[in-house]
């Protein structure tokens, strides 16, 4: 998939360790609101953070398109984890690299105020897919009013009490059809601040702790946060084992800030995420074949891996995968790899760069495709074309603010810059 | 509420052997067009011991659970819902066989539910088949899908080690709600434990939305009388091709007159 320019793992940390840490970048990830990137610290930026984002952002487009063909081809065909696993990986990351710095240079108060300004963007987004959302319950009426459906369908609390679903979503608690990511999002980074303290002060203590909680989750499925409608419901991504990968994601940033984590950089672990990836590349590819082509046989059974494959409760297989790509990726793909520089890098950059928005607009897009497919059918080339229509919809958007950040950039006036960062624009 | 009572207390049972049902004749006239592509059938196992039952015209007890499609309120009578044209389906085909299709649908039952009736209620029967239609309750109210998936795979491990086969079937197609109701993971759920566990799924969903695309159904129609049509015919399409997924790999004793050029 990547052209990986290094093969050798040895030689790679000799010649990555003096000059380049493994995240050498200085400033302006998208998580950055405050200051708008010099020339120089995008030269240094570490680039696979924003290609592996936009490609997980792409995923998740065709991911939840229904009956995709298209979604036999995205990166969960290929690992056990898929695109959230990805996105929330490189989301904690980020962060960890971004208020981690902030937090040793500037202070507890002021970096938290700062996490927090993040976090009410994510919520001001999530309201607004709410609204979304509400507004394509519209196309359920029809539905509800058809004998064929209205008993089955008016079970839907939302339908029945919606103004107990507003509250709910407002609260966090009501996560209807795609809507379950953003707020795992916002309570991990809210909680982020407090731990990248302890992570200052006391790291293994931390790392240990998250670690725990992730385990009590794998045996106690009672671990979870209740959702709308009660009484048993809870979120689908279950935010006490989910912080584990966005914390770990957010140590190893924070680490990344001055030179990495050297025990990491032992080949031994390259060797162990090369063999935990291959499995899981091989595992789970035969598994796609096989839904391809029945009589192809599987070397294991996806039943008898379902245990540790939970994707609410971050299965141990779906945590080990990602980790273990993660690490593969940090050591064979250089952070400012020829790769990026190419025309057919560019649209997953500037998706990544643009996280927020574009994710969002992926959502939107989700909806809208559903509409589209349901109402025009057409099969696997109707798929298809909504696919790519849908995907051109989010670089040139994506393309959009690049330029619009470029020209305030060229322009220089802080006079310009400010009411853009003030309404959101993160860069 | 009124319509959840309302429907629970038309929870029938419908018994006897159907024999040729006089079905109002506008409606299946179009028989011919309810055929199913082969891809749907084509990657699932066959059911052993029913079938054969069936063609030596052995007793068979078939017993259906699921929700408000399959009591069928919506086609207006108990008779038209999709296990009762799939009993006379298997009568028209099978004319020497012995079944009896009992119908123990409740609206709005969850899986759940549904499986804790196995143990006293359904496995006392001694059906040779359950035909389980589910997930639609989960797919609503949004149930945590390793929930759902594990009391399916304990549900089919029950009737196995009492000797019944199972057929699953999975949700009704709907072309307003797929936007707002997030079923996708509830299928491919479905699916893959399925194909797992070896047990034949029928794909109503995907069935539904074939008829849909192809304008054989129109699921918009805003007419009471023809709305109840309309479920009048899904039901029958749907119990036809549920009497030919699980007769597949039999010969039919009595082809039916339709035969050329249908892919039933």
């Amino acid at each position: 998939m990547l052209r990986a320019r290094q093969h050798d793992p040895d030689r790679i940390e000799r010649r990555d360790a003096p000059a380049i840490p493994l995240i050498p970048v200085d400033k302006s990830d998208s998580e950055e609101i405050t200051a708008a990137p010099s020339s120089q610290s995008i030269a240094q930026r570490d680039l696979r953070l924003d290609f592996f984002r936009g490609l997980a952002l792409f995923c998740m487009f065709i991911d939840h398109m229904p009956d995709n063909i298209l979604a036999r081809f995205t990166i969960q065909s290929a690992m056990f984890a898929d695109a959230a696993e990805v996105f929330i990986f490189i989301s904690g990351y980020t962060a960890g690299m971004v208020y981690g710095r902030a937090m040793e240079r500037q202070g507890f108060l002021l970096s938290a105020v700062r996490v927090y300004h993040r976090v009410w963007q994510l919520y001001v987004a999530h309201v607004f897919l709410f609204m979304m959302f509400m507004a394509t319950v519209g196309f359920t009426a029809g539905a509800l009013n058809n004998p064929i459906y209205a008993e089955e369908f008016g079970a839907a609390n939302f339908l029945n009490e919606p103004g107990l679903a507003v509250v709910k979503a407002l609260m966090l608690q009501f996560q209807p059809a795609f809507m379950d990511i953003l707020p795992l999002y916002i309570v991990l980074l809210a909680v982020l601040p407090f731990v990248l303290t302890g992570f200052i002060s006391r790291p293994w203590v931390v790392i240990f702790a998250s670690i725990a909680l992730w385990l009590a989750v794998q045996f106690d499925k009672r671990i979870a946060l209740s959702a709308y409608p009660g009484p048993d419901h809870v979120w689908f991504f279950n935010p006490f084992a989910w912080q584990c990968l966005f914390f770990l994601g957010g140590w190893l940033g924070w680490r990344g800030n001055r030179g990495g984590v050297s025990w990491l950089k032992h080949r031994w672990f390259f060797y162990l995420a090369a063999v935990v990836g291959l499995a899981g590349f091989v595992i789970r590819f035969s598994w796609t074949l096989h839904d391809f082509y029945d009589p192809l046989p599987v070397p294991v059974s996806m039943e008898f891996l379902w245990p540790l494959l939970s994707k609410g409760d971050l299965g141990f297989l779906r945590f080990a995968n990602v980790l273990a790509v993660a690490l593969l990726v940090s050591r064979l793909i250089h952070p400012q790899a020829q790769f990026f520089a190419t025309r057919g890098a560019r649209p997953f950059l500037i998706c990544g760069r643009n996280s927020l928005h574009i994710f969002c607009l992926a959502i939107l897009l989700s909806v809208l495709a559903h509409l589209v497919l349901n109402e025009f059918f057409g099969g696997t080339l109707m798929q298809i074309v909504v696919s790519a229509a849908g995907i051109a919809i989010m670089i040139s958007v994506a393309g959009l603010m690049e330029w619009f950040a470029a020209v305030q950039r060229a322009s220089g006036s802080a006079a310009l810059r400010a009411p853009a960062i003030g309404g959101g624009m993160q860069r | 509420m009124m319509l959840h009572l309302m429907s629970r207390s038309f929870m029938l049972i419908a018994v006897g052997k159907i024999g040729l049902l006089c079905a109002p004749a506008p409606i299946f006239a179009q028989e011919r067009d309810c055929t199913v592509p082969e891809r749907f059938y084509i990657s699932e196992p066959q059911l052993t011991k029913t079938p054969k039952a069936i063609v030596r015209g052995q007793e068979v007890v078939i017993v259906v659970l699921g929700g408000a499609s399959t009591l069928g309120i919506a086609a207006g009578k108990p008779d038209l819902a999709w296990p009762e044209r799939f009993g006379a389906a298997l009568a028209e085909k099978f004319p020497s066989g012995r079944v009896k299709v009992v119908n123990l649908a409740v609206a709005r039952q969850t899986a759940r539910r549904a499986a804790e009736r196995l143990e006293r209620e359904i496995i006392p029967m001694k059906p040779n088949l359950v035909i389980w239609e589910t997930g639609t309750m989960e797919a609503v109210r949004g149930t945590d899908i390793d929930e759902f998936r594990e009391t399916l795979r304990a549900g089919i491990e029950e009737l196995r080690s009492a000797g019944i086969e199972t057929v699953w079937m999975n949700m009704q197609f709907s072309r307003d709600s797929e936007a707002v109701i997030h079923f996708e993971p509830y299928l491919a759920a479905m699916s893959q434990l399925a194909d797992a566990s070896d047990v034949p799924l029928f794909r109503r969903h995907g069935m539904m939305r074939h008829w849909a695309e192809s304008g054989f159904l129109d699921l918009r129609v805003t007419d009471t009388d023809q709305r109840r049509r309309v479920a009048a015919k899904l039901y029958d399409c749907i119990g036809r091709a549920m009497a030919d997924f699980v007769m597949r790999g039999m010969p039919a004793l009595n082809p039916p007159p339709v035969k050329a050029g249908s892919a039933r």
